[in-house]
């Protein structure tokens, strides 16, 4: 101050401390006045900022938002409004944020109150609206099917098979069959039926273990009954065709001497294809038999098909495959690690794109593209294996999500951690018993958002 | 993850000033809260709306429904109503957003789209060729409505065979339509047909079908 008082005595002899306040009061309160205007205006403009608003939330999923990321120059700020809902309002020196777990749905109104500067006189406000959506998994309802649907099926349903009491003559341990099948949580909603099915079955006179899983499509509307069917015809063909089968077991065994022979390669291949075809063009018309019985389209009972055979020998396993559809069969070896994907998943650009047993371009008729079908063949022969899986796409999204992670042998390591060594519910599949399928069964009730079809898996080991 | 993308369209021309813009506001809102209460649609449900008139914009780029915030749909003043333009800027989001499948990612499931006008493309070349482009694009369904007695349903029926006519613009008529809208949207992952289009609830008494 004494600096100032030296300079205006060049122009006035006296100048007392109260006149000298006088004066700067006059000069400074005024352009502070302004100052303080233009700092409240800006503050005004942040807090109502078009862009500031409260993202959505739902129930029961950690919510994290900042609502005001520059809280600088105002003095008192608070929001009221979150009492109901659980979520809780944390404010720092630069932000305020609104955190927590909602625990109820609804819209439910947000008034920011403020005070610039301590002294105002009322409070500031804005008003925002929250809006807390319900979460998908309470929504989820069980609805019965109605007891008068044609074609009833089960909604869940679970099978062991044991292929014999002993141990086989060489002191290795059998490999047993669990097979589970559940009502996805799509389905469940609406009240509509289970449209997958699956046979298992293990024939004691010829030693063949015969496996099948099946889909039926989403808008056919008596695809249950279709992939009932189809599972039912393969497995009857093929215990029948295998009960003859000595011819082409000599070609496997053959052929086991040797897997880079082509010739025996393909004397084997086309064995296959008599069995494994025929079987699945056999499921092919007695699906067209009841449609017409039906006086319907065989579009309405539309099906994927996965059927695997498969047979323990003097030099190891072999296994055969037929594969129509999305889904999965894979001969998975914990130990190499390997896992074998035997087909190609039919895919298309868009989700819930697939060919069916049924699509005129599988078996039209009775002509059809030999060469394409044969390539749907798949034939094995492994000393041992950990695995032979059939899945539908029920399962094999959820637990692979796209074609390369299905090639991918950690991806089957996973699922097959997940399945022995899961948390709530281990499943004994390195030795089976009645248990087992039951557990299957249970473990298929997983939630994985977004994937709520109907779920289906056997498994050989 | 599978989205099922929805696309929706909307005349904004002077015309839909008033009660028609204020009972399609409510009618959308309506809509996506009927849509939040299905569990299915909250897990897999995006949406975007493209407004035309003059001014053709993408008002909501492709959102998930639980994310989706609806802006207020603005009305213009007066002038053009151009559907044609609107459609080109639908092929332009679609080819940016809609995701198809690969080896190595999950396909969407087939879009939907809905359309909805009170009047007539006034860039009818425009229109006519966009048309083929949308029409060469997978759609799960395509629904136009006319909404009003202005409304003229040929132009439509050249995008798709499901046109369904609105005989006025009152808040009874668009609350029926996006009612029934959600029902169709519901419905859209589940269920695929054999041949890959969604099959289509049946309508509401207020909407007619154009044969």
């Amino acid at each position: 101050m004494d600096w100032l008082k030296s300079i205006l005595r060049e122009k006035e002899d006296e100048v007392s401390d109260s006149r000298l306040e006088a004066f700067l009061k006059s000069i400074f309160i005024p352009k502070w006045n302004e100052f303080m205007e233009k700092e409240k205006e800006e503050i005004e403009k942040r807090v109502n900022a078009k862009e500031l608003a409260v993202p959505n939330a739902t129930k029961g999923k950690e919510y994290e938002a900042v609502l005001l990321s520059d809280c600088e120059g105002i003095a008192i700020l608070k929001l009221e409004g979150l009492e109901q809902t659980g979520l809780s309002v944390q404010k720092s020196d630069t932000e305020l944020r609104i955190q927590g777990v909602p625990n109820k749905a609804g819209t439910f109104p947000l008034t920011l109150r403020y005070k610039i500067s301590a002294g105002e006189s009322s409070f500031r406000s804005r008003i925002f609206e929250l809006r807390i959506d319900p979460n998908p998994r309470d929504l989820w309802k069980d609805r019965p099917v109605p007891s008068d649907t044609q074609y009833s099926k089960a909604d869940t349903e679970c099978v062991y098979v044991k292929s014999g009491t002993s141990e086989l003559e060489d002191g290795t341990p059998r490999k047993n069959m669990v097979a589970a099948s559940k009502r996805g949580r799509s389905h469940a909603h609406d009240g509509k039926p289970r449209d997958d099915h699956y046979v298992v079955q293990y024939s004691k006179e010829s030693e063949w273990y015969i496996m099948a899983v099946a889909d039926g499509a989403g808008s056919a509307k008596f695809s249950r009954e279709g992939s009932r069917i189809a599972c039912e015809t393969v497995k009857a063909y093929c215990e029948d065709a295998l009960m003859r089968s000595e011819e082409l077991e000599k070609n496997i065994a053959c052929y086991s001497e040797d897997i880079k022979d082509k010739v025996r390669e393909k004397v084997v291949g086309d064995g296959i294809y008599d069995i494994l075809v025929k079987a699945a063009l056999e499921a092919n018309r007695a699906i067209e038999v009841e449609a017409q019985k039906q006086s319907r389209g065989v579009r309405e009972y539309a099906t994927t098909l996965l059927l695997a055979i498969c047979k323990r020998f003097d030099f190891g396993w072999f296994v055969a495959t037929f594969w129509v559809g999305d889904g999965a069969i894979c001969l998975y070896d914990a130990n190499a690690p390997t896992a074998q994907l035997l087909g190609v998943p039919d895919e298309g650009e868009y989700a819930g794109q697939t060919r069916f047993l049924t699509s005129p371009d599988i078996f039209s008729q009775d002509s059809f593209d030999a060469a394409s079908v044969y390539k749907r063949l798949r034939i094995k022969i492994v000393e041992d294996f950990t695995a032979l899986f059939l899945m539908t796409d029920g399962v094999s999204d959820p637990m692979f999500g796209t074609a390369a992670h299905l090639e991918d042998p950690s991806k089957w390591d996973a699922l097959w951690e997940n399945l022995i060594r899961n948390e709530e519910n281990p499943i004994n599949l390195e030795n089976q018993n009645e248990t087992t399928a039951e557990q299957l069964l249970k473990w298929l009730d997983f939630w994985s958002e977004g994937n709520h079809d109907d779920r289906t898996i056997a498994i050989l080991s | 993850m599978r989205r099922l993308p929805v696309y929706i369209l909307v005349d904004t021309s002077g015309s839909m000033r008033g009660e028609p813009i204020e009972s399609v506001r409510v009618g959308l809102n309506d809509m996506l809260a009927m849509l939040r209460q299905d569990p299915y649609a909250l897990e897999t449900v995006w949406i975007s709306v493209i407004t035309f008139a003059r001014e053709v914009r993408q008002l909501v780029p492709l959102t998930a429904l639980d994310k989706l915030q609806m802006p207020r749909i603005e009305v213009a003043e007066s002038g053009p109503t151009f559907t044609g333009q609107s459609l080109e800027l639908l092929c332009q989001c679609y080819d940016k957003e809609v995701v198809t499948g690969s080896a190595t990612q999950k396909g969407d499931w087939m879009p939907l789209l809905f359309l909805l006008t009170d009047g007539k493309p006034s860039d009818v070349q425009l229109y006519d060729k966009q048309v083929e482009r949308v029409k060469s694009r997978a759609f799960g369904c395509i629904v136009a409505c006319a909404a009003g007695p202005k409304a003229k349903v040929d132009p439509l029926r050249l995008l798709t065979m499901n046109v369904y006519s609105l005989d006025t613009l009152s808040g009874t008529s668009f609350k029926q339509f996006f009612s029934w809208v959600s029902t169709a949207i519901g419905q859209g992952g589940k269920s695929v047909g054999v041949r890959g289009g969604t099959d289509l609830p049946a309508p509401p008494a207020e909407v007619n079908i154009v044969v």
